[in-house]
């Protein structure tokens, strides 16, 4: 077991670093200079000489792999840097500033789309071809199948602006979290309910299932001690690989609902060529994925005892 | 003044929110979050305004950005949203207003000699910076001096061109000496803001961006980047208080989510645009908004890479202006907000010179050119001359929606009369890279040749300009523009431009499209504003939120 923990945290140190000069590589290879990027639609003349002097000035202007690493090397150590367009601020300041916000949104519409999905999907899986069961399809299907973008916005436009409940933007209140969290939620609810539901319909078609209801357990006990503990395997790779892509969609809320939270940051930074900023982010989120990947493989173990991690 | 600005979090903080403690995350972000000094009560904390200006006091004011205010130091002013909050925190010697006249403000007046190598100001006396240090000759000094110098890492080395030395006499004078004359320096380096010599010296650039100290009518409070920066009135100020206790401004990239907080009263003006249809929209409710449509300094345009063969005809960039019914691409896709442009100069520009040949929308007049110039049309519809197509490549700015539809139209324009316009798209920062380079044919964006508050565009007109897109080579230009800018006669200064712009009109190194109206929009109860339609460009009203109040 501990070896092969050491042999995954290994090959994920070696994902780690691909990716990390792989992002490297990448954003100097976008054409462009931030440099410009700091004086506006052009309101600000500069002369070439004065553009030089500034990529000096910001170590710009060494070599590529000097640049990797120097950068790489401080990672190494925890030493994130500072943001080349926010100067003087420690890319590790700016990370710990939005982390909070990205954490709670995630961890708040993971809460809420697995309290309502898994007993969703499960009783739509118990009640096949019920109304609810198709009721709980069709959401489901809507729920993948709508953008993000568009059910925030539409959430703004009724909420924020018809019926004034919630503000249209920001974290000021706890008003402020109820739009985001249930925009996020909805896109993880839909794809949990199916699975969950799928899941239930497969093991209660076991011989298992079959054998336990013929020695006479109650229904209930059948479905909750036997059917579910068995369907939540499925799920529980789902939720593993889900957490993986919760950032992904942050991005796209945190931009509408104006909250300053990670996806902002990267998506910021990826404008304005902060290349400090997007290579930590890039490398710490990979880390982060690896890292929750070994999880749901550890959990696999816990759940269902049959599996046996061996090396 | 704190210099932890930011929220930083310590090491059991990150823990809880990142290493599993899920249920402890969920509970805390479930408690109402601990709101940053924000909203209404603000108003109610502070003791009542003591303007005398304005029956308006206290309060809020609130303006939605559209991106993070990265740094507040006047090096950072380039970026509308950091210009916003970095000019009420400090002050200039001369203030450009919003129609562009000089208004002594730190300095009380001011005089030049005739030559322009030499120029003296008084300095107002009395004013104190945030911190309570007085306001002398040595501040105005050491930010020039710093300022002017690029290996600082500045980005305003060249508004003080031509400076050979400033002199600070006594406390209350200073006195500029030019190595050689510079048209535009009094609007360019005189109305630079002022920071605290001491201060800015003892903690350098990289600090004072994020803690700065200005003596303007608002300090700084709070400011998490990515959120919000929060002003609070300088109850000092010495042209009399702000009318609000308070100035915030809040990011909302999403420019429909600014326009509906601006009708929930969430805000009460854009910093940064609205969708011009909702700005036109929020004008036409009448519901007293309070809407200002004043020209761009930039030209939205076509740049064209002169240098490559199929462009380099100026023939056929005159064939191409003829080809592009302007007005429709104004009233189809811009909703009429904006202008046919004449040149490379705006409207509201003091030296605009509206006697230019001028091209109107006629395909015949764009075939006949073409035709003269040896293109004549192939079997695919394209022209040809020598075995090489008309056709070349416009790159447009990624998930750039406003604008794309322009090119698409104007490919379409273009075909009519043979020549073939292809589509790609890349970021904003590699298009402006590549054009520079030479290494792209065209694109499509707006960019200030030359602007309202000076007309010099040396950067992107002259042959050697770093921001000379179109690779546009000019000996006649490249004179005038040199002369331009020494003469400080306005008079004799304004025929050198008259002709600059006769000569882009003639010559067309980028299409120039139109000027687009600004939009500006404040929220009814907003107090302090001029009459729309009084004001050159109403966006150098964010100069003065100290004037801006707020009615009940």
């Amino acid at each position: 077991m501990l070896n092969y923990i050491i042999s995954r945290l290994l090959q994920g140190a070696l994902v780690i670093f691909l990716i990390s000069l792989a992002t490297f590589v990448i954003m100097r290879m976008l054409p462009g200079d931030p440099v410009m990027l700091l004086l506006g639609e052009g309101e600000i003349q500069i002369t070439q000489e004065q553009i030089d002097a500034i990529r000096a000035k910001w170590g710009l202007d060494r070599p590529y792999y000097e640049q990797y690493l120097v950068w790489a090397g401080n990672m190494l150590r925890g030493d994130f840097g500072d943001s080349l367009i926010r100067r003087g601020v420690p890319v590790r300041d700016m990370i710990f500033e939005a982390m909070p916000v990205t954490g709670r949104l995630n961890v708040m519409a993971f809460a809420l789309a697995l309290l309502i999905s898994l007993p969703a999907g499960i009783v739509a899986g118990v009640k096949r071809n019920s109304p609810f069961d198709y009721a709980t399809t069709i959401g489901s299907t809507i729920g993948v199948a709508l953008p993000n973008f568009w059910f925030g916005l539409m959430g703004i436009i009724v909420f924020a602006l018809m019926l004034r409940w919630v503000p249209p933007f920001g974290l000021k209140t706890w008003q402020g979290y109820v739009l985001p969290v249930v925009v996020l939620a909805s896109e993880q609810m839909a794809v949990f309910t199916r699975v969950m539901r799928g899941a239930t319909i497969e093991t209660l078609s076991q011989d298992y299932v079959r054998t336990a209801t013929a020695k006479g357990l109650s229904r209930q006990v059948v479905i909750l001690r036997h059917a579910v503990r068995n369907a939540l395997l499925p799920v529980v790779t789902v939720i593993g690989f889900r957490i993986a892509f919760l950032f992904s969609g942050t991005i796209v809320i945190e931009q509408i609902f104006a909250l300053p939270g990670l996806g902002r940051l990267f998506v910021d930074s990826l404008y304005r060529l902060d290349y400090q900023v997007v290579q930590s982010l890039v490398v710490l989120l990979a880390a982060l994925v690896v890292f929750i990947n070994l999880l749901t493989d550890l959990a696999y173990a816990f759940v269902d005892p049959r599996i046996r991690i061996e090396r | 003044m704190s210099k932890k600005l930011n929220h930083r979090f310590n090491r059991r903080q990150f823990l809880q929110w990142t290493g599993g403690a899920s249920a402890v995350a969920f509970l805390a972000a479930c408690a109402p979050a601990a709101a940053p000094t924000g909203g209404s009560e603000e108003g109610t904390t502070t003791e009542a305004s003591s303007s005398t200006e304005s029956a308006s006091g206290g309060g809020t004011m609130i303006w939605v950005g559209h991106q993070e205010v990265s740094g507040l130091s006047p090096n950072d002013a380039g970026p509308t949203v950091q210009w916003a909050m970095i000019s009420n925190i400090h002050d200039p010697m001369l203030l450009l207003d919003e129609n562009y006249e000089l208004i002594p403000t730190l300095a009380e007046s001011y005089e030049a000699t005739p030559d322009g190598l030499s120029y003296t100001f008084n300095l107002r006396q009395g004013v104190k910076f945030h911190d309570g240090t007085d306001f002398t000759s040595k501040d105005v000094k050491y930010t020039f001096e710093f300022y002017a110098d690029a290996e600082t890492g500045s980005t305003l080395a060249n508004n003080f061109q031509g400076m050979e030395s400033v002199e600070a006499p006594d406390d209350y004078t200073i006195v500029i000496t030019m190595a050689q004359p510079n048209a535009a320096f009094l609007v360019n380096a005189a109305t630079s803001w002022i920071v605290p010599a001491d201060y800015h010296a003892e903690v350098g650039e990289d600090t004072y961006r994020t803690a700065p100290i200005g003596t303007g009518a608002f300090k700084l409070k709070e400011w998490v980047a990515a959120e919000y920066t929060l002003l609070e009135a300088n109850e000092d100020y010495f042209l009399g208080r702000a009318n609000v206790d308070f100035l915030r401004q809040e990011v909302v990239p999403e420019p429909s989510v600014r326009a509906i907080a601006l009708e929930t009263g969430d805000a009460h003006y854009a910093t940064w645009p609205l969708l011009v249809e909702d700005s036109i929209r929020l004008r036409d409710s009448g519901e007293g908004y309070q809407v200002f449509a004043t020209p761009a300094n930039s030209v939205k345009h076509f740049p064209l890479n002169n240098d490559n063969p199929v462009l380099s005809d100026k023939r056929v960039r005159q064939a191409m202006m003829h080809a592009l019914d302007r007005q429709r691409i104004i009233d189809d896709l811009w909703n009429g907000a904006a202008e046919i442009a004449t040149a490379n100069l705006t409207p509201s520009a003091p030296y605009y010179n509206p006697n230019v040949k001028t091209y109107d929308y006629n395909p015949d007049t764009a075939m006949a050119l073409l035709e003269e110039a040896g293109w004549t049309v192939g079997d695919d519809g394209v022209r040809e001359k020598d075995g090489v197509k008309l056709s070349f490549t416009c790159t447009t700015i990624t998930g750039d929606q406003a604008r794309r539809p322009i090119a698409e139209l104007a490919q379409q324009l273009f075909k009519e009369v043979g020549i073939e316009m292809l589509l790609e798209e890349a970021p904003v920062a590699s298009i402006t890279e590549a054009m520079r380079k030479g290494e792209m044919d065209a694109s499509l964006y707006n960019w200030t040749y030359g602007s309202a508050v000076d007309p010099d565009a040396s950067t992107t007109l002259r042959s050697d300009g770093a921001n000379n897109f179109s690779h546009f080579k000019n000996d006649r230009v490249d004179e005038l523009m040199d002369a331009g800018l020494v003469e400080i006669d306005p008079e004799k200064r304004r025929q050198y431009y008259d002709e600059i712009q006769e000569i882009v009109a003639e010559e067309v190194p980028f299409l120039f499209l139109q000027y687009d109206s600004w939009f500006d929009v404040f929220r009814p109860e907003v107090t302090g504003l001029p009459e729309p339609g009084s004001v050159k460009n109403a966006n150098r009203l964010m100069i003065k939120g100290r004037t801006m109040g707020l009615s009940a």
